[in-house]
């Protein structure tokens, strides 16, 4: 589990926010995920320029939540989303288009 | 040159018009006798090249859709039936393995859940009534009470009893009537209604409309949609249609006996 890097959502899945939610499919097996705030916080900034670091304080200003804590949590979750195949994560921030 | 003998029968269905362009008569005989209230005489849309299968039947379970080797190129394959569709051209080919109307309307069902994607239409298994310049959806499962609702519906207009046809249109979407019919073996009343609610069915000891959120309702919803295919950007097509459809219509579930005064609870709804 890495917790740096650059998260980017895969570009193939479709999705929605809605109160807040992000509803996503994956474009692997056509699954419905559903993710609470924190994790829709995460799914939002995840553009392949932001580093997870500054997702996590991003996360730590939005939820009362401790740094180390959310670090670990943010770092799991993008995991998880990578290992279903809804994120990838860069080792470099991706240019500008 | 065309042979004389070659036939063009065309359906139209939710606005979409599909030519089936065949050499047996007995092809378009049955589209004729299943399609009656859907056929058409305009330019079709769509243009699928239908003949007979040299090898019949084959040994095939479930309806099978796989790439067609290029972009926008499937093919979708049944024990009794194996076709090609080129998105993009919109034509495709249909060799018939037993030429009967199951079979002709197992490959339509597919055909239009493809077809009807780029107008922002889906079909859902669903059962959907109309009241003068109403339509309701009422989407479940086997069991759910979709036929019920219809059969306690005389004075509505049937769009359809199982697999209905809902197209976003600005501001709104509209519920099309559906020749393929369920239980009741009746087609939809060829017509297209201004959709004014989505009601997922269950049965209760009282009738009852409780709304539902946008995210419940693409959840309740996508399962209930008819589709084949897997490549990804078709699913993400599906997505957003059904996204646009839930954040267009007011939807809810809806808990109902029986009896015809559920149309109480409905109305009252929305």
């Amino acid at each position: 589990m890495r917790r740096d890097g650059y998260p980017e959502q895969n570009p193939r899945a479709a999705w929605r926010v809605y109160e807040g939610e992000a509803v996503i499919v994956s474009p692997e097996d056509s699954t419905l995920h559903t993710l609470n705030p924190v994790g829709t916080l995460i799914w939002e900034a995840a553009d392949g320029r932001t580093a997870l670091a500054a997702i996590v304080t991003r996360v730590c200003e939005a939820f009362e939540v401790d740094p180390a804590t959310a670090a670990r949590d943010a770092a799991a979750f993008v995991d998880q989303l990578s290992s279903r195949g809804l994120l990838m994560v860069l080792d470099a921030p991706r240019p500008a288009a | 040159m065309r042979s004389a003998a070659v036939r063009d029968v065309t359906v139209e269905i939710a606005g979409v018009r599909t030519a089936f362009v065949t050499a047996p008569a007995e092809v378009a005989a049955v589209v004729s006798q299943r399609y009656a209230g859907f056929l058409s005489l305009a330019p079709a849309h769509w243009r699928f090249e239908t003949g007979l299968r040299p090898g019949g039947l084959v040994p095939l379970e479930d309806v099978v859709v796989r790439s067609g080797g290029g972009p926008n190129r499937l093919v979708v394959e049944r024990h009794d039936f194996l076709a090609t569709l080129d998105l993009a051209a919109r034509a495709g080919t249909l060799a018939l393995g037993v030429v009967d109307p199951v079979t002709i309307d197992t490959f339509l069902r597919v055909a239009y859940s493809l077809a009807l994607l780029e107008a922002g239409g889906l079909l859902v298994h669903a059962a959907s009534l109309g009241r003068g310049p109403r339509a309701w959806l009422f989407p479940g499962r086997s069991g759910s009470g979709k036929t019920t609702l219809a059969r306690l519906s005389p004075d509505a207009t049937l769009l359809s009893d199982e697999i209905s046809i809902v197209r976003l249109e600005a501001g709104g979407a509209r519920v099309h009537g559906s020749p393929f019919w369920g239980e009741l073996a009746r087609a939809g009343a060829n017509a297209a209604v201004p959709l004014v609610a989505i009601h997922f069915l269950r049965h209760a000891d009282r009738h009852a409309a409780i709304p539902l959120m946008p995210r419940q309702t693409l959840a309740a919803l996508l399962p209930n949609v008819l589709f084949f295919a897997a490549e990804p950007a078709l699913v993400a097509r599906v997505f957003d249609v059904a996204a646009g459809l839930v954040e267009r219509v007011p939807c809810f579930t809806l808990g109902f006996r029986p009896e015809a005064s559920v149309w109480e609870a409905i109305e009252h709804a929305a």
